[in-house]
């Protein structure tokens, strides 16, 4: 996100879910604060037309967001549904207390790469473990890009970022890992080059009973793409690579550096350093819930003398 | 897409029902002896609690330990959490839900939930935290009492806004107190504090509980916001007024369009005047502070010296001045039940008179002191009794006392 953004004249532009984000619908803003080439401006479009589809109630679906570039979706998503801003890395706390206060809701969190592995790494740990009943997006794209594109636990193994600015020497953080040891009952990862995959995964997370876990690689092209190459995660072709400071060149790369989870298995470790396995890594709906465990806890208690 | 169902609204009649039905919330009438993390315990049920998330830090963790057990039985839910952080977030959480919620922790514990309390404080979450201090700084004698939290209660997070701080002296205000704890919470929505410590919450002492019907005439019930008023907070443009609404509750029609921790306009949208918001979360205790500040005088009609203090030094000052009447020595007590805000205009009016101010407390730089010096403008001599980690014996204070005389 770069500042403000520019302002584009506030034409109306055609667009069928543009009556239902929240400047275009109350303000009569069109412009969008994101920078050219970011992949939240689809994840918030995607999120919208799921909305639609599986006519959502907003009130049983609260949306608990966290802080990072993504907290501007707050402005681009479903204007009826409910959202509040978490702190830093907090939003898993958060929605624990929202869920376990009235079990019907279902919260919804959007944490980044720095809030959900960084900052909040333990809470998104226990809140896996507990498998509360909500649904969890972490957003990777690999820099801590509001701030200015600092390195961050998830950012590749030789990359370029303005608090590593020779390289990346640091071992990355694997959130889709994490999630599947610490318990989670549903972990999927995707990328926004992979949309209608993306919907599924997140139609399925609505219906599932457990903590479901999605990871959605995006591109950063301000932050991230401008200062690195696109042969990143290929190293081992020694091949020449070229800026990624477009957004074509950016979802290219994603395409090419993600790999199928039925494919990954035929790879080697070195041909996987880097990469993104993408695809569904544990669906276990047989799995106890916490607020239903809780529950019978609580008529033990209540029927007891 | 506006559903005529409200989800919460059943649930807060359940819950109202509950109140009355479930015999479970409320202890039989009668004396109890009790531990005084207990006695809060149970008079935070009293009031209607319904979540708690903690983490056991010694010396709160009866607290903890205690609603474990009892709050199930009552339909509500008690968490223990990963860590602070997480507990205060899902408290907040569970107040933003419609629930009445409460946390305890100590030094240690509140120190790294100032980050959430002001994150409450701007979006006017109410909610309730006992904090039963112990010695510091760093982890310190864990179960020695020492109220050296005092300025970190008052300031509890980074940005600027008002708290209440409640200060018991036994356990039986510890069951009180906690009750008008939340009462203030659901008011004026803003961080309420219980200043306990570690010989308070640990001490075994007889309590008086009340009929059911009693309490429930005190307790204020969280209710849905009234039709016109889906609205964060507001002053009234035409009378100048600080309005307090009710809160809103995440889940019901009665919720703004974002709970954003920026400076907001009523509905929740970013405001950029945020001297006016900042000047909306003084002015809604200032213009309050009757009702909030909660004080008591012993003997004081013809006093010359005067004690000022709160919790648990002031057991040992009724004593002493028992003891200094006897001797003809005119002395008389004020006790700040409400710490936070601090009462300026009754201390300025009580010390009018006074010959010398004695401040007992339990801590070294004598937080209270500094703000009798503030009001009184160092006009009156101020003697200070620091005490860290043990009592004042009355007669430490009597002592004092007949100092000052000569």
């Amino acid at each position: 996100m770069s500042g403000l953004g520019p302002t584009y004249p506030s034409e109306k532009p055609e667009h069928p879910y543009l009556s239902i984000s929240l400047p275009g619908h109350l303000l009569g803003v069109y412009t969008s604060r994101f920078c050219a080439g970011c992949g939240y401006g689809i994840i918030g479009h995607l999120y919208n037309r799921v909305f639609e589809d599986e006519k959502l109630d907003p009130k049983l679906h609260p949306m608990v967001i966290g802080i990072g570039c993504y907290s501007q979706m707050l402005l681009t998503l479903h204007f009826s549904s409910q959202k509040i801003l978490a702190l830093h890395g907090r939003a898993p706390g958060l929605a624990t207390g929202m869920k376990m206060a009235n079990p019907k809701l279902k919260p919804i969190i959007f944490a980044g790469d720095g809030d959900a592995l960084g900052i909040g790494g333990n809470h998104f740990i226990h809140i896996c473990r507990r498998n509360l009943d909500c649904v969890i997006f972490v957003f990777n794209n690999s820099i801590y890009a509001m701030t200015g594109g600092q390195g961050a636990p998830t950012t590749l193994f030789g990359a370029t970022s303005t608090t590593t600015p020779y390289k990346m020497f640091e071992n990355r953080i694997d959130g889709v890992n994490l999630a599947l040891t610490a318990g989670a009952s549903y972990v999927a990862r995707t990328t926004v080059a992979h949309p209608r995959t993306l919907m599924k995964y997140f139609k399925k997370a609505l219906k599932h009973k457990g903590t479901s876990v999605i990871e959605v690689i995006t591109p950063c092209v301000t932050y991230f793409g401008r200062k690195n190459l696109d042969n990143l995660g290929s190293e081992y072709l020694d091949i020449k690579g070229e800026k990624m400071d477009n957004a074509g060149i950016m979802i290219d790369w994603i395409k090419r550096n993600s790999v199928r989870i039925n494919q990954a298995k035929f790879m080697t470790e070195v041909e996987l350093f880097n990469k993104y396995v993408i695809g569904e890594f544990r669906y276990a709906p047989n799995k106890p819930e916490y607020s239903e465990e809780y529950a019978k806890i609580k008529k033990i208690a209540m029927e007891g003398k | 897409m506006k559903s005529k169902i409200i989800a919460r609204k059943l649930k807060l009649n359940e819950m109202k029902k509950m109140n009355n039905n479930n015999n479970k919330r409320f202890l039989t009438e009668g004396k109890y002896v009790m531990m005084g993390n207990v006695a809060m315990a149970e008079g935070a049920l009293a009031a209607g609690l319904e979540f708690f998330g903690g983490y056991p830090i010694t010396p709160s963790t009866e607290v903890i330990e205690h609603l474990a057990k009892r709050l199930p039985e009552v339909g509500g839910c008690c968490m223990q959490m990963e860590d602070e952080l997480a507990s205060i977030n899902a408290v907040i959480g569970a107040s933003l839900v419609g629930a009445k919620a409460m946390t305890a922790t100590s030094g240690p514990g509140i120190s790294l939930m100032t980050e959430t309390i002001s994150m409450a404080a701007n979006l006017e979450i109410p909610f309730v935290f006992a904090d039963v201090m112990r010695n510091g700084p760093g982890t310190g004698f864990v179960t020695e009492p020492h109220h050296n939290d005092l300025g970190l209660i008052r300031f509890a997070g980074n940005g600027e806004f008002q708290v209440i701080a409640l200060a018991p002296m036994n356990c039986q205000e510890l069951f009180d107190l906690t009750i008008t704890a939340f009462n203030f919470a659901e008011t004026y929505r803003c961080p309420v504090f219980i200043i306990s410590d570690a010989y308070l919450g640990h001490i075994h002492e007889s309590v008086n509980i009340p009929s059911k019907e009693e309490i429930l005439e005190k307790v204020i019930v969280r209710e849905l916001p009234s039709e016109n008023t889906m609205k964060f907070s507001y002053k009234d443009m035409n009378t100048g007024k600080y309005v307090i609404p009710k809160p809103p509750i995440l889940g019901t029609d009665h919720c703004p369009i974002m709970f954003l921790h920026q400076p907001h306009r009523p509905e929740g949208m970013v405001y950029r005047k945020s001297l006016e918001f900042t000047e909306m979360l003084f002015e809604k205790i200032r213009t309050n502070i009757d009702k909030i500040s909660l004080t008591e005088e012993y003997k004081l009609d013809d006093a010359e010296i005067i004690i000022i203090s709160y919790g648990l030094p002031v057991r040992a000052s009724y004593r002493a001045v028992d003891f200094a009447r006897k001797e003809g020595i005119k002395v008389g007590i004020f006790r700040l039940i409400t710490v936070w805000p601090f009462p300026d205009e009754k201390v300025k009016e009580i010390v009018k008179d006074a010959k010398a101010i004695i401040v007992p407390e339990l801590n070294y730089t004598g937080v209270i002191a500094e703000q009798v010096e503030r009001v009184t403008q160092l006009e009156i001599p101020i003697i200070r009794i620091p005490k860290v980690c043990e009592l004042h014996h009355p007669d430490e204070i009597l002592k004092v006392i007949k100092e000052v005389v000569k």
